[in-house]
């Protein structure tokens, strides 16, 4: 019944046996135990479970895993470098306070990190139409915004100021 | 990727902070200790163990609001392969039931079902799809009874009962409060306005939906790690329910992910209990799906609320009736302390002689109402500040100015009678908003509005009690030791569920004891472990443990200091102090490193410890013991004014939320960004209240149970935010600090409301005020020949 | 257990093969956005699912005047082209806004309209735009106008074995402005109350209307064409008044329903509106056109 596949997680090459009608975020998290996507709705609603798939950003609860099949997944826990140091848009999180609960946070800086890498100085607007997805319930989403901000300005090189302005 | 054949890891994972060679200080902005694990991935909550040899443990729900339970079928369920057991309520020996005040809640239905989530049968299977199949395979026989769906209709005379055996009928609690005389409002007041408003059933919506697991160890020890508020209560419900004693109960609780009161009580505790003690020591997990977080989950009370407020012609009140009808579902959870809460509230922050205020929490067959940020509050803000504008409109008086005219100060008596001895700090906030140019410049910018626009601007004055009030107490107990490799370990008895209070924790001890951020441990709420220290509820917890943690550092700071004194052979110990991991002798700069120190000190010398509890009001109103039982009345508050803009769109009745300015009152301030996130956090909260939050029931069955049909706030929708805090400095608090968790979710809704009421003239009595209702409203207005 | 076999053909040709194997058992799945919640809300339990989603045969989108898409194609595509953008700006407008990134990324505007949802966002821009469907079977193709796909909430024409491959989208008319306005209860991630898609073609003077076309979503059974309100205003000046008149019509003309999202009354008020509101930003648009 059940089926081997293979697919790369944060460019380690993976092989798990499978149902048919498993999603993406069960095998994430049940059999590999990559927890950092988290289950929040399992319809594809509130974007907890926020993972990239050949680097676009999908939900993962509802996404079939037998689709993963020889695709590149990054996770959360493959943002950070090789040595070990955050990724600029986790940094940024913390230092700019974008983190309460942070049951939404992994999701959140998912969606983030793939706005950033297709748009490195996006406006205000533009952040808030990329997260829209993800729904965060403690922070009303003020300080998630500015550490995007944040983020995107450490990343592009351009000064604090700017960022603080933008 | 992870070994399964692990053993289960009990504390959630930790790991060097970014900001690891600070030393913490109070009053500033650091990271939060939690966000590294946090924004990595790594942090292990309390659904995400998954570990070696693990049962998954999932729920039959009744699926029927109000009926006698006449057999569970659980025969083909048991027989499916895979199905370690089908548990009913014969299969608990102890009370079977839990709750807070009046245990009315049955973990497994025995006599009757009082709501569709109660739980029948609690199912145990190897794997999540093998349960899903067994709890369909589950049945039960019911005789379907007629049910009570609202507070009108559970109040008649003859109405089906919930409890049969409550004596007071469908009245969960009915709280009462007279102060002077309401009779003669009519003969003293020259202006009286009387309304009645309501308010939605609405969900918390935490992104962690009701998660845990458990396992029987083998020396007997029931262990169970659960996202919940209350491990210490939680242990002594679940004993109680199950039948057994509390020590072998250890309840760990992690970081929880997001619970606004959801999860203050048990919510899997039990069931988790229930399931490791039928599982032949193997661990054992549930995690609730959304919609049976919607359906079996607490919510805030819906609530129906009549006002009469009477005012002299120079606009200082002179009378409040209220009346206030709470739908607390099936079962108390704690539907009585929110009905007090609420009554003690219902006045808001302002100075009446005469008052009279009635509160009912009345059982039903709907969904649970319990608490929620707010904790009643929330309501009765929304009914009291829309008076005070309906009052300020027929007065002609600027509202500002009747909320200034009449706001409490400190030495006033509140309301209810109470002295206010501790900071007050309304006036100053209701001044800021006033100087604010969102509030002096709003008749130009409203002027500006385009065409089908129509804009306004709303204030609120707000307070919120924090603690429990007098007769439960109201303590923290903090631990703190220095390890004897020369570190510190900080002992938090309260949980974190998202709101920061293990960072400010970390940031209290590492300022006192001079440590930077690398050489502290959090230890988090474990029973067996931590000390108890209440819920993370009622927006105590830095205030309360708080306390309690400067108490047992300066003591272990004074320990140290004492043995590094004698060590170094130096009479006296102010001449040394602490610097990152050692003792300094300062004028020889001779220095002993903890870990040396440590070596010296035995276990118990090591550690220290202080209880607190929090100041309780000293007047007695005159109220029924009942009612100071459910934590009447409260000595400290908070206090808070916001402002907000709003553009109402004529032919759609969207409401827009342009700009939101909040200032309060929360005392003295930690660490700002904590401070921030929590004012922030509750407006949007608060905003989604006002504007799309309504968990639509119908007969007993809830119609919104996901996150497509119940509409909290996304990205877009939330504006942006200005918050200022009008520092005041509370001597009882921990470097001058009161409760900031909740006061400011009490704000946006009655908010929005006036400012829709200045924007169009029309002021909508239930809410959320959606589209539609403005709409109508709207349209209502121009056929009774409105101005347009 | 309850499953699925999940295949993955290599080809449409392939695809339609398994479709005739497995006749009524098999349900297609593109980027799964709505079969999957619907397979975990129990609404859908099929033996077999049949996946178009690595078919780079049924992802495309090819201009020549007119515009073809391939029904495997992405919202996240689609809102991506410039072409798109630029020349079939009521598509942009519907998928930039349909559900969040994350769904986008995954869902296709085929498995949009075969789902037949009377909220499919896609509907209402393909209905203006006098799409035609063309559908594959093994025994051939067939093409059919968007405006006779939809036979009900969940219903279409497709019979069992057929599959949708391709929209075919004919040139507009020169001088033509076309959008579409959804009203929701939250800014975004959020199905539509009502979507209202007007594409307005123009005589020279860029007043009169030469052909209008209005379709609605959420306010009946199926996405549907506001016909009476179009022909009120072919051969008229178009301007606020019209418009507004316009609205009333396809108002009168829709049959929405009462739900949990929304009254049936609402929705009659909000298509008024949502008319005039998006016929004025198709002048905008048509004037823009004109001028470039």
């Amino acid at each position: 019944m059940k089926l081997t596949i293979g697919f790369s997680v944060n460019g380690d090459s993976v092989e798990v046996e499978v149902l048919p009608h498993w999603n993406l975020l069960k095998v994430l998290r049940d059999v590999l135990e990559l927890t950092g996507a988290k289950q929040g709705c399992g319809e594809g609603e509130c974007g907890a479970c926020t993972v990239l798939v050949n680097g676009a950003p999908v939900n993962s609860c509802i996404y079939p895993v037998l689709e993963v099949e020889g695709k590149e997944v990054t996770t959360i826990e493959g943002l950070m470098d090789k040595s070990g140091r955050l990724h600029p848009i986790q940094q940024a999180f913390l230092e700019k306070a974008g983190v309460q609960c942070g049951f939404c946070t992994p999701g959140m800086i998912m969606s983030a990190f793939a706005l950033l890498k297709a748009n490195p100085d996006p406006t205000e607007d533009e952040i808030r139409h990329a997260i829209a997805g993800n729904m965060c319930r403690c922070t009303g989403y003020v300080q998630i915004v500015e550490s995007v901000q944040h983020a995107a300005a450490v990343m592009s090189g351009r000064s604090q100021e700017r960022a603080g302005k933008e | 990727m992870k070994n399964k054949d692990k053993p289960p890891e009990l504390q959630p994972f930790f790991d060097k902070n970014i900001a690891g060679d600070v030393v913490p200080s109070i009053g500033i902005s650091m990271p939060r200790i939690d966000a590294y694990a946090k924004v990595t991935g790594r942090e292990r909550y309390a659904a995400d163990y998954y570990g070696f040899d693990m049962i998954w443990a999932g729920v039959k729900r009744a699926g029927i609001p109000h009926a006698r339970l006449k057999s569970v079928n659980t025969q083909a369920a048991e027989n499916l392969p895979g199905v370690i057991a089908v548990l009913t309520h014969k299969n608990i020996s102890g009370s079977n039931r839990q709750g807070v005040i009046r245990k009315d809640q049955p973990v497994l239905v025995d006599d009757k079902v009082r709501h569709c989530g109660d739980a029948v049968a609690l199912v145990l299977a190897e794997d999540k799809e093998t349960l899903a199949k067994a709890i369909k395979l589950t049945s039960a026989d019911f005789e379907p009874l007629p049910g009570v769906f609202t507070t009108e209709t559970a109040l008649e005379e003859n109405a089906p009962l919930v409890h049969e055996d409550h004596p007071g009928g469908n009245v969960l609690l009915k709280a009462s409060l007279e102060i002077g005389s309401v009779q003669s409002a009519k003969e003293h007041c020259d202006v009286l306005v009387e309304a009645c408003f309501e308010t939605p059933l609405v969900e918390h919506a935490y992104l962690e939906t009701e998660a845990g697991w458990a396992q029987l160890k083998e020396d007997g020890k029931l262990e169970i790690v659960a996202s919940t508020q209350t491990p210490f209560r939680d242990r002594m419900e679940v004993a109680d329910a199950l039948g057994l004693e509390p020590e072998r109960i250890r309840m760990i609780a992690p970081y929880a992910g997001g619970a606004f009161g959801g999860k203050d009580g048990v919510t899997v505790q039990s069931l988790l209990g229930l399931a490791a003690l039928h599982a032949n020591g193997r661990p054992v997990k549930m995690w609730w799906s959304r919609e049976e977080s919607f359906i079996a989950g607490t919510k805030r009370h819906a609530a129906r609320m009549y006002y009469r407020l009477g005012a002299k012609a120079d606009g200082s009140l002179h009378s409040l009736d209220t009346r206030l009808y709470f739908d607390t579902g099936p079962y108390d959870h704690l539907g009585g302390v929110v009905i007090t809460l609420a009554l003690e509230h219902s006045g808001g922050p302002y100075r009446i002689p005469n008052v009279s205020f009635k509160g009912w929490a009345v059982y039903t067959n709907n969904p649970i109402g319990g608490a929620f940020r707010g904790f009643g509050v929330a309501q009765v803000t929304a009914a009291m500040e829309q008076m005070m504008d309906m009052l300020a409109e027929k007065l002609a008086m600027d509202p500002l100015k009747l909320r200034l005219k009449n706001a409490v100060r400190k030495g006033d008596k509140n309301c209810v009678g109470v002295t206010l001895t501790h900071s007050t700090g309304l006036v100053e906030c209701l001044e800021a908003v006033a100087r604010h140019p969102l509030w002096t410049e709003r008749a130009a910018w409203k002027s500006k509005a385009g065409p089908f626009k129509r804009r306004g601007a709303g204030i609120v004055a707000l307070m919120h009690a924090s603690g429990y009030g007098p007769v439960v107490p109201d303590v923290a107990n903090a631990k703190v030791e220095l390890t004897a490799e020369g570190k510190i370990k900080v002992y938090c008895g309260v949980v974190d569920m998202g709101q920061g209070n293990a960072a400010t924790n970390l940031q209290i001890a590492g300022s006192i004891l001079c440590q930077n951020v690398d050489r502290i441990e959090l230890i988090l709420p474990d029973t067996d472990r931590t000390l108890p220290s209440g819920s993370a509820s009622a927006s105590r917890c830095t205030y309360t443990f708080g306390n309690a943690l400067i108490g047992a550092c300066e003591t272990l700071k004074l320990r140290i200091l004492q043995r590094a004194a004698d060590l170094l052979m130096v009479d006296d110990c102010d001449e040394t102090a602490l610097i990152p991991g050692a003792v300094r002798h300062l004028p020889t700069g001779r220095e002993i490193p903890l870990h040396r120190l440590a070596t010296f000190m035995n276990e118990s010398e090591r550690t220290a410890t202080q209880r607190f509890r929090a100041p309780t009001a000293k007047e007695i109103p005159p109220v029924g013991n009942e009612i100071r039982l459910h934590g009447f009345p409260h000595t400290l508050f908070s206090y808070g004014a916001h402002l907000v803009r709003v553009e109402v769109n004529e032919l759609t009745g969207v409401v827009d939320v342009k700009r939101y300015l909040s200032v309060s009152d929360c005392g003295k301030i930690i660490n700002p960004h904590v401070y921030e996130q929590q004012i922030q956090g509750a407006i949007a909260q608060g905003i989604g209240y006002a504007l799309s939050e309504e968990v639509q029931v119908n007969e007993g069955k809830v119609l919104t149970a996901d996150l497509a049909t119940f509409i909290i706030p996304a990205a877009s929708d939330v504006p942006e935010i200005e918050s200022q805090p009008v520092e005041i400095y509370e001597p009882s608090g921990p470097y001058g600090l009161k409760g900031v968790g909740e006061i400011a979710t009490n704000g946006p809704l009655p908010a929005i409301a006036n400012a829709v009421a200045d924007a169009c003239g029309v002021r909508i009595f239930r809410s959320p005020l959606t589209p539609s209702r403005v709409l109508r409203a709207l349209r209502e207005r121009l056929s009774e020949g409105g101005v347009h | 257990m309850r499953t699925f076999e999940y295949l993955k053909p290599a080809s449409v040709n392939k695809a339609l093969a398994l479709l005739d194997l497995y006749g009524d058992q098999a349900k297609l799945i593109a980027g799964g956005t709505d079969v999957m919640v619907q397979w975990k809300k129990r609404i859908i339990s099929p033996q077999v699912l049949i996946s178009l989603r690595n078919l780079a045969e049924l992802s495309f989108i090819k201009f020549g005047g007119g515009l073809e898409i391939g029904a495997g194609t992405t919202h996240r595509a689609l809102e991506l082209s410039p072409e798109i953008r630029e020349h079939f700006p009521v598509i942009h407008d519907a998928v930039s806004n349909l559900g969040s990134v994350q769904v986008r990324n995954s869902g296709t505007i085929g498995g949009n309209i075969c789902n037949a949802a009377p909220s499919a966002d896609t509907a209402p821009p393909l209905l203006v735009l006098d799409t035609n469907v063309r559908i594959a079977s093994t025994k051939g193709e067939r093409t059919v106008a968007i405006r006779d796909f939809f036979r009900g909430p969940s219903r279409t024409v497709l019979q069992t074995g057929e599959l949708v491959t391709l929209f075919s989208i004919p040139a507009p008319l020169p001088r033509t402005g076309m959008a579409y306005s959804k009203h929701t209860r939250r800014k975004a991630m959020d199905l539509p109350i009502v979507g209202v898609a007007v594409l307005l073609s123009f005589e020279e003077d860029l007043k009169t209307c030469r052909k209008a076309a209005i379709a609605l979503g959420v306010a009946a059974p199926t996405p549907m064409r506001a016909a009476n309100a179009e022909a009120f205003l072919a051969g008229k000046p178009v301007d606020k008044t019209t418009l507004l008149e316009a609205g009333k019509i396809a108002s009168e003309e829709a049959s929405p329903r009462t739900t949990i999202r929304g009254s049936a009354w609402y929705r009659k008020e909000i298509i008024r509106v949502l008319v005039r509101r998006t016929g004025l930003i198709c002048m905008e648009r048509a004037k823009g056109a004109a001028r470039s």
